[in-house]
C-alpha cells in the first residue's frame, strides 16, 4: 500500500519535473511512468536485500533502456526521457546531509554521507553506461589497433 | 563563397546552436550539422562543438580551399521540447523533405516560439516536485503542502532573480536561501513536522539534472572536453544551493 502511495507520487513529481525541463507535452507522462518504474525497481533492489548502490545501478540500467528503446520508437531525443526516468536515483537526501553535517562541525559523519552520495551518483552514472552499451551493440568503431569501417 | 554554401552554413551553424542553449548532447548537436551538411551535397564535413561553442566546416567544391565558420554560444538554457523540435526539422532535411529556405524558416520559428508550458504552470511543476520529494525522501503525508509552497517560492525566486542578474550561480544560492528559510518557517509557524524533508524537497526543483545528465552523455561518447566542462557547470550549481542551503540553516536553525 505505502509502495502504491509512493509510485504514485514519484510519477506525479517527475511529470511536475518534466515541465521544469519543459518535456514535449506526448513524452510527459511517458517520463513520468518510466520514473515510477525506476521508483518500484529501486524499491524492489532494497526488498531483496541488495545494496542501495547496486539497486540504483539497476534502476538506472532498467530506467536507461527503457528510453533508448522508446526514443527510438517516438524518434525523439532520449534525454527527454533519460533525464525524467533517472530522476528519482538522485541522492538529493545524502547530498543534504553530507551538508548539514559539515555546517554543524561534523566532518567524520559529512565524510561518510559525502562518500555515499558519490558511489550513489557513480552508480546512477553507470547504470546509463550500461544501457548505452547495450543500445548502441554493433556500431562499434574498431578495436585500438585497426579502425572499423 | 557560392551563395547556396553560405546559406547551408547559416542553417547549419543556427541549428546547432539552438541545440546546444537548449540543452542537447554535443553528440546530436554534432551529428545534426554533420548530417544537414552531407545532406546539402557538401563533402569532407568537420564539425568541433564544445559547451560554449559552435565549429563547422566543409569543402565547397573541389580544388576550392574548405569553409569554416563559428558560432559562440553564451546562454545555456533548459527547454527539451526545442531540442526534439529542431531535430525533427533536422530528420526531415536529411530525408530531402524540405528545402533550406524551409528549415531557416523554421528555424526561426523555433526559436521564436515560447517555452511549452505558461511560467506559473512551470512553478506548479516546481511544487508538485518538492512536494512528491519530501515524501519520498521520509517526510510524512503532511508534509507534501509546505514542501510545496516552499519549492514554489523557490522556484519563482530562481526564475525572477535569472531575470535580474547575469552571474550565473546567484540565482540558485538565492534560491536555495528563500527555499529552505520558507521551509524553516513554516515548520517553525507549526506547518509540517520533518524540517529537513521539506527543505530537501523545496530544494529537488533546482537541482541541474540537464547538464549531469549530459555531461555524463558526452563524457562516454568520448566529448571529453564538452564533458568536463557540463560536469563542472553541474557541480558548481550544486555547491551554489548548498551554500545557500547552508547559509539560511545557519541564520535560521
Amino acid at each position: 500500500m505505502q509502495l502504491i502511495t509512493e509510485i504514485l507520487l514519484t510519477i506525479l513529481a517527475i511529470v511536475g519535473f518534466g515541465i521544469l525541463f519543459s518535456v514535449p507535452r506526448r513524452v510527459l507522462f511517458i517520463g513520468g511512468a518510466i520514473g515510477g518504474w525506476t521508483w518500484f525497481a529501486l524499491q524492489m533492489g532494497l526488498e531483496a536485500g541488495v545494496t542501495n548502490v547496486v539497486s540504483t545501478v539497476i534502476a538506472s540500467f532498467t530506467a536507461a533502456s527503457i528510453s533508448h528503446f522508446l526514443a527510438k520508437r517516438l524518434q525523439i531525443p532520449v534525454t527527454t526521457l533519460s533525464i525524467p526516468g533517472i530522476l528519482p536515483l538522485v541522492p538529493g537526501s545524502l547530498a543534504y546531509f553530507t551538508m548539514l553535517d559539515f555546517v554543524e562541525g561534523d566532518y567524520l559523519g559529512g565524510l561518510e554521507n559525502g562518500v555515499q552520495t558519490m558511489l550513489q551518483a557513480g552508480a546512477i552514472a553507470a547504470g546509463l553506461v550500461l544501457g548505452l552499451a547495450v543500445f548502441s551493440f554493433g556500431v562499434g568503431r574498431g578495436n585500438r589497433y585497426e579502425a572499423g569501417s | 563563397m557560392g551563395a547556396k554554401a553560405d546559406k547551408v552554413m547559416d542553417v547549419c551553424l543556427r541549428a546547432g546552436e539552438l541545440m546546444l542553449t537548449y540543452g542537447a548532447e554535443t553528440y546530436r548537436v554534432e551529428e545534426t550539422m554533420e548530417r544537414m551538411a552531407k545532406a546539402a551535397g557538401f563533402r569532407n564535413v568537420q564539425c568541433f562543438t564544445t559547451t560554449t561553442g559552435v565549429f563547422l566546416s566543409f569543402e565547397e567544391k573541389k580544388g576550392n580551399g574548405d569553409l569554416m565558420q563559428m558560432v559562440r554560444v553564451k546562454d545555456r538554457m533548459q527547454d527539451l521540447n526545442k531540442v526534439a523540435e529542431v531535430n525533427q526539422v533536422s530528420r526531415e532535411f536529411t530525408g530531402g523533405g524540405l528545402t533550406v529556405q524551409e528549415v531557416e524558416r523554421r528555424l526561426e520559428e523555433i526559436f521564436a516560439q515560447k517555452v511549452e508550458y505558461p511560467i506559473y504552470v512551470i512553478h506548479f511543476g516546481a511544487g508538485i516536485a518538492g512536494g512528491g520529494f519530501s515524501y519520498l525522501f521520509g517526510g510524512g503525508l503532511f508534509d507534501w503542502i509546505p514542501a510545496f509552497a516552499a519549492a514554489v517560492l523557490a522556484s519563482i525566486t530562481l526564475l525572477e532573480i535569472e531575470k535580474l542578474l547575469k552571474v550565473r550561480f546567484a540565482s540558485e544560492l538565492a534560491a536555495a536561501f528563500i527555499g529552505s528559510s520558507a521551509g524553516i518557517a513554516l515548520v517553525t509557524l507549526g506547518f509540517g513536522n520533518n524540517v529537513n524533508q521539506i527543505i530537501i524537497g523545496s530544494l529537488m526543483p533546482l537541482v541541474p539534472g540537464v547538464p549531469l545528465t549530459n555531461a555524463v552523455r558526452d563524457l562516454l561518447s568520448g566529448d571529453l572536453l564538452a564533458g568536463m566542462s557540463r560536469g563542472v557547470e553541474a557541480l558548481l550549481t550544486s555547491l551554489s544551493i548548498a551554500s545557500g542551503v547552508a547559509l539560511s540553516i545557519s541564520i535560521f536553525m
